[in-house]
């Protein structure tokens, strides 16, 4: 029995309702689609209704291929064997594909968890619970299962270059991860006074005082967003996801340009880094020029 | 009215008178935003009679005779352009200082670039601000000029007061941070979450879009969102559209700040608060507000959300002068400069503050060294007509 569950709401499971759900999807699409519904009007040339015709044929054989593998890989028992049947790929590479799905799995499932959560009431002002768990989650899982082999060892003749490069994947990942966060902390405003807006409705309804001026609703509506706002922006919870963000935009920037460098290295320009280091040498030579004319000009005047 | 007691068919028909009226501003702005405008900023006449570098210096042509003997040079911050205190004829701080009689003179830092990273406070401080007050005593013969800096251009003019008090008579500071430890603005509080390391050695200048964006984040309602309904509900307004895009041209006309310079100015000011404590230093030299003996104006606003009052007021406490005063007007940041009602009042009260202190002291330095003899080392004097226009 607890076997039977555990098929029926594992990872395998889910992809197969996954790809159930996709083909309806696509099915339905398909029964609404410009082209099955096209109707080519009389006096639109032959050559126009032929190429109507030819994207129709060629939709209906794309949805057929799609449902045909879509029905053969949405059982768990296929999806088994197919895996099994890739024995011969590396194995780190399995580990990687089944790891991600889960991962996404665990992601999905906090996501509606986290949906579901949307329509409770919400008190003016309070910001209690800020951070969803979904990206401490992710981050955790992140950390925990993919971030590893971006960090194994690199070896051979490339190896720095792979380095930079993994790196660069792993800093725009947790970029990724920063900016989400961020972006969901500057939606709380958005959702708490559209919520406050519904509950003010009502009030304002109740006592017969609804304005029948579309502008006075968004007033209302702009004064207690940008009230949500400003609570939001002194809470230490936001600013410290400020500066997260920022130190990962900036650390991805950095592991992006060192990739960037060794490409530009192959070609005959400067990087970044040389005009730095020339910068810095300009600048100084500048600053003790300008320091001896000045000396010079004093003792010029005094003469 | 329906069961719930919301007039849905009231608020429907005014929607759609609403829709049918924006129907016919979109109509009529296309001739406004298809036709000619007069969006142009900083259009007072000026010459360019200094340059050093990107930073060159602005001498305005007089619009009256001068009734103040004293020279004054304006310092604006190194963010955003001084074309603000010029945006159009009938808002602009430079004509009301010229009306007054008052010659004047505006440093333009320029658009810092890559080469300029490694340039520090002292840099700007000592040495551009320096030379640029050095250049207008020896052309005007005259010991001292007057000085009024600009949000950050005022802390640099308070640096250089305590500096170099023997070359200013009188200390104007005009919305100036000079006390950062405060929480009454959310730039304080966000600005201590910074790495200002970090952000140096990751962009090397700090960029002109990533500080325009934290700006517009102090209230996205507002900034991002509001002013552009506000925009659309007058955008068949000729006067109003002109005057919305001289406001958008400056606003999003941001300079990089120079790497080294950011990095000192958050970590010395906004992080440790040094300057209001007399501790901060120029390439070793300490800045010592008591070395500030010269009378001070410390003009701020009381709804300034960059600058608000507690990060400003404290500065004529802590001067050695004891000829001081405070102006607080009812204004935010950028109203103090923009707004009509202080347009009416900003000019006028600095002019006349100013001749009440002009004195005698203008008198002629004994030998000024002749300037076409002494060309600083990088800098050219001339005389040639401003371009206003942005870098290319």
């Amino acid at each position: 029995m607890d076997q039977d569950n555990k098929e029926k709401s594992g990872p395998d499971a889910m992809f197969a309702e996954w790809m159930k759900a996709a083909s309806d999807f696509w099915l339905s699409a398909a029964k609404t689609a410009p082209f099955g519904g096209l109707k080519v009007p009389e006096n639109v040339q032959t050559s126009a209704a032929g190429y109507a015709g030819r994207m129709e044929e060629g939709w209906e054989a794309l949805l057929k291929m799609w449902q045909t593998s879509a029905s053969a890989l949405s059982s768990p028992q296929t999806l088994e064997s197919l895996l099994k049947g890739i024995t011969a790929s590396p194995e780190a590479a399995m580990r990687i594909a089944r790891t991600t799905w889960d991962g996404y799995s665990q992601l999905h499932q906090m996501w509606l968890k986290h949906a579901g959560k949307l329509g409770e009431a919400s008190k003016a002002y309070d910001f209690e619970g800020l951070q969803p768990d979904t990206f401490k989650e992710w981050t955790a899982f992140y950390e925990k299962d993919i971030q590893p082999f971006l960090k194994m060892p690199q070896v051979g003749l490339a190896r720095l270059y792979q380095e930079r490069g993994n790196d660069a994947v792993d800093k725009f990942a947790n970029y990724q991860v920063a900016i989400g966060e961020f972006l969901k902390l500057l939606n709380i405003p958005v959702e708490k006074s559209l919520h406050e807006m519904e509950e003010k409705i009502v009030e304002l309804a109740k006592e017969g005082k609804l304005p029948e001026n579309f502008k006075d609703y968004y007033n209302i509506w702009i004064k207690s967003l940008e009230g949500h706002y400003m609570t939001l922006f002194k809470l230490p919870e936001y600013v410290e996801c400020l500066g997260k963000t920022m130190n990962a935009s900036q650390d991805y920037k950095v592991a992006r340009e060192k990739v960037l460098i060794d490409l530009l290295q192959i070609l005959p320009v400067p990087t970044n880094r040389d005009m730095n280091e020339l910068y810095k040498e300009f600048y100084v030579l500048k600053k003790k020029v300008k320091a001896m004319a000045k000396k010079i000009e004093k003792s010029e005047s005094l003469t | 009215m329906n069961q719930s007691g919301i007039p849905v068919d009231l608020i429907l028909g005014k929607l759609a008178e609403d829709v049918e009226k924006s129907q016919e501003r979109i109509l009529k702005s296309k001739e406004v935003l298809l036709g000619p405008l007069e969006t142009d900023i900083a259009t007072t006449p000026c010459e360019i009679v200094y340059e050093e570098d990107r930073v060159k210096l602005k001498h305005y042509l007089p619009l009256t005779e001068t009734k103040v003997k004293t020279p004054m040079l304006m310092v604006y911050a190194l963010i955003n352009r001084e074309t603000m205190l010029d945006l159009q004829p009938q808002r602009s701080v430079v004509q009301n200082i010229l009306k007054e009689g008052i010659d004047l003179y505006m440093i333009d830092w320029g658009y810092p670039t890559a080469m300029d990273r490694y340039l520090t406070i002292d840099d700007h401080v000592n040495g551009y601000l320096d030379n640029a007050v050095d250049f207008i005593r020896r052309r005007h013969g005259i010991p001292k000029v007057n000085l009024m800096g600009i949000c950050m251009g005022g802390s640099f003019s308070i640096m250089y007061s305590a500096l170099h008090p023997e070359k200013i008579k009188n200390l104007i500071t005009t919305v100036t941070p000079s006390n950062f430890d405060t929480d009454k603005s959310l730039l304080n509080i966000w600005v201590k979450a910074i790495d200002p390391d970090r952000v140096v050695e990751t962009y090397g200048n700090m960029p002109g879009d990533v500080m325009n964006m934290g700006f517009l984040l102090l209230n996205p309602p507002r900034l991002m969102l509001d002013k552009y309904v506000g925009y659309f509900e007058k955008v068949d307004d000729k006067v109003f559209v002109e005057n919305f895009i001289r406001m958008e041209k400056w606003i999003f006309d941001s300079p990089d700040v120079p790497g080294e310079t950011f990095r000192q100015f958050i970590v010395d000011c906004f992080q440790k608060n040094l300057l209001i404590q007399s501790k901060m230093e120029l390439d070793g030299k300490r800045v010592d507000l008591q070395n500030i003996m010269m009378p001070v104006l410390n003009v701020y606003g009381r709804f300034d959300h960059l600058v608000p009052p507690a990060a400003a007021e404290l500065l004529t406490s802590r001067v050695g002068s004891k000829d001081t005063e405070d102006l607080c007007l009812e204004t935010g940041h950028i109203g103090i400069y923009v707004s009509a009602k202080c347009q009416k009042e900003l000019a006028p009260k600095i002019a006349g503050w100013l001749k009440e202190r002009d004195g005698s002291e203008a008198e002629a330095v004994a030998s000024p060294p002749p300037l076409s003899d002494k060309p600083k080392i990088g800098a050219s004097p001339k005389s040639r007509p401003a371009s206003t226009k942005r870098k290319k």
